[in-house]
């Protein structure tokens, strides 16, 4: 019989600032939105672009996954996080690092403070990198999981790398390719090495999870893995070497890939025990969904169809707009409604659970306010995509007032949670409590 | 030792109904968590599992149990041990539990 270990739970405070700052980060992206519909009409090489996506990656999305991942790595590898001192350094220089950078692009001024914005950002991510990999030494059983995540963080390192050499290129010229070339590789990396990995090693185990589903066949997962990186891998070689015209095969790996995940999750929703989603779940597979956008766009913007100049624009900017604002912001939506409110309730209720009365995590708040998040996003994306493809301002204007709406209540209900404190417990009596 | 009274141990059980699983929302004891209860004059003894190990739920739940038991019965020592085989699965949810999800 093998006894249980005690909790690996880490300090709310390694966990909450993350969810904070990153609720701000994305409000904050609405609003640049809002300033920015005219940026969408010709290169995606463009300053306001270049905020909207660093803001809505570092600010909004690897924030928010920094904070989860801290709470969620000891589940996944059944072990307690290496360093909370590492997690508090890296989450400063990752909110220094972003807001330096946003500054910097926005006023497209690319010296001395740019610099220092991707110094920042590479220290935040080796020290993210060390503070994962010490974790999942320490791990009693290694898993398919544990590899995803893992090797999602050194892409990140690569990636950040890779945008400090892009940095002191634009004052110090020394790289020997044309820029857009690094910035394509750069911002491949960061989307099928970083965010797709580790979505998929975090979302393999708790999807799942929430399904009340126990799939025990992982070979979906290892195909998923090798297919991701060999077609990533793959890609780079090409594209500084070679510059075949092999891109969309290279692509249809990490699609592959990636279909193979979504396999995985429907066998789960299969095997699943809960039938009845909640918002939270609904807005995930919606996520999910919506990851048929830039499948499709990947092969029209990789392969040499003769498409016009300005259509091909379109089409990269709705292929980034898909991802970012599409299935990881999608992503995210629902996912801090599944998970914030679980982490606040453990450390608000730890110790009153079985001597008062205490509300359940999705009491904790407001679901008409997400619904409406849930809608108003949705709405918003669609628009969004609409008014980029057919080159209206006014079509992206509406979008990114309904994305704003969006962001507003998507603040205002994580600023609840974060707040939240245990008010009039009434003591335990048998009778009045659900059995 | 004596023989625990078989009522008493159907009584922890009920007992246990109380605590909720905050994510699924289904009471432990339908979920099937609580493998073992042995009950004497002297001590309450539960052997229970969770449904996944590195659950950050851990400390909550077995604290949970352990104070539900104290205020219930509060003559007797309670010991509540966390044990991950049999492994759980979700074939160990009661028609009752499958009912609430």
């Amino acid at each position: 019989m093998a006894t249980a270990s005690i909790s690996n739970s880490p300090s709310k405070w390694v966990v909450l600032p993350h969810y904070a700052f990153a609720a701000g980060a994305f409000l904050v992206l609405s609003i640049l939105l809002l300033f920015s519909t005219n940026a969408f009409g010709g290169h995606y090489f463009h300053p306001k672009l270049l905020t909207l996506t660093h803001v809505a990656v570092l600010g909004w999305a690897t924030m928010v996954i920094f904070g989860a991942l801290y709470q969620l790595l000891p589940v996944v590898l059944d072990c307690k996080l290496y360093s909370e001192k590492l997690a508090f350094y890296t989450f400063g220089l990752l909110g220094v690092g972003t807001i330096l950078l946003a500054y910097s692009f926005w006023n497209f001024s690319l010296g001395l403070v740019l610099h220092v914005a991707a110094c920042c950002l590479l220290a935040a991510f080796v020290l993210f990198n060390i503070n994962v990999i010490q974790t999942a030494r320490k791990a009693p059983k290694w898993t398919i999981e544990a590899d995803f995540i893992v090797t999602s963080a050194i892409w990140l390192l690569l990636t950040g790398f890779v945008g400090l050499l892009m940095a002191i290129n634009f004052t110090n010229p020394f790289l020997p390719q044309d820029h857009v070339r690094y910035l394509q590789l750069h911002a491949h990396m960061g989307m099928a090495g970083w965010f797709l990995l580790l979505i998929i090693g975090v979302g393999s185990k708790l999807i799942p999870m929430f399904l009340l589903a126990h799939p025990e066949d992982t070979r979906k997962l290892n195909w998923s893995y090798n297919l991701i990186n060999g077609g990533l891998v793959f890609f780079i070689f090409d594209h500084l070497f070679f510059r075949s015209p092999l891109t969309p095969l290279y692509a249809a790996l990490v699609v592959g890939g990636l279909v193979l995940f979504l396999l995985f999750l429907h066998d789960a929703k299969v095997l699943g025990h809960r039938k009845d989603m909640d918002l939270g779940m609904k807005q995930t597979f919606l996520a999910l969904a919506l990851l048929i956008v830039p499948i499709v766009l990947v092969f029209l913007v990789s392969t040499d169809l003769g498409l016009p100049q300005q259509v091909l624009s379109s089409l990269y900017l709705v292929y980034g707009l898909s991802i970012f604002l599409g299935f990881i912001s999608a992503l995210i939506l629902g996912q801090t409604f599944k998970t914030l409110p679980f982490i606040v309730w453990m450390h608000v209720y730890e110790d009153h659970v079985g001597r008062y009365k205490t509300p359940l995590p999705k009491d904790l708040f407001n679901t008409h306010l997400l619904r409406w998040q849930n809608i108003s996003y949705l709405l918003g994306f669609l628009l969004l995509v609409v008014g980029v493809l057919w080159r209206v301002e006014a079509v992206i204007l509406a979008g990114s007032i309904a994305f704003c709406l969006a962001a507003i209540l998507y603040t205002i209900n994580v600023f609840h949670l974060l707040v939240h404190k245990a008010q009039h417990l009434t003591p335990f009596v048998y009778g009045n409590a659900r059995a | 030792m004596e023989t625990p009274a078989p009522d008493r141990t159907q009584e922890v059980y009920d007992v246990l109904k109380y605590i909720i699983d905050p994510e699924i929302g289904v009471n432990i004891v339908d979920l099937g968590l609580v493998y073992d209860v042995t009950i004497t004059d002297q001590e309450i003894h539960v052997e229970m599992t969770l449904t996944t190990p590195g659950c950050p739920m851990s400390n909550t739940i077995t604290m949970a149990t352990e104070q539900i038991l104290l205020r219930k019965f509060p003559h007797r020592q309670v010991t509540v041990e966390l044990v991950w085989t049999p492994a759980w699965t979700p074939e160990r949810i009661s028609a009752e539990g499958l009912e609430q999800l």
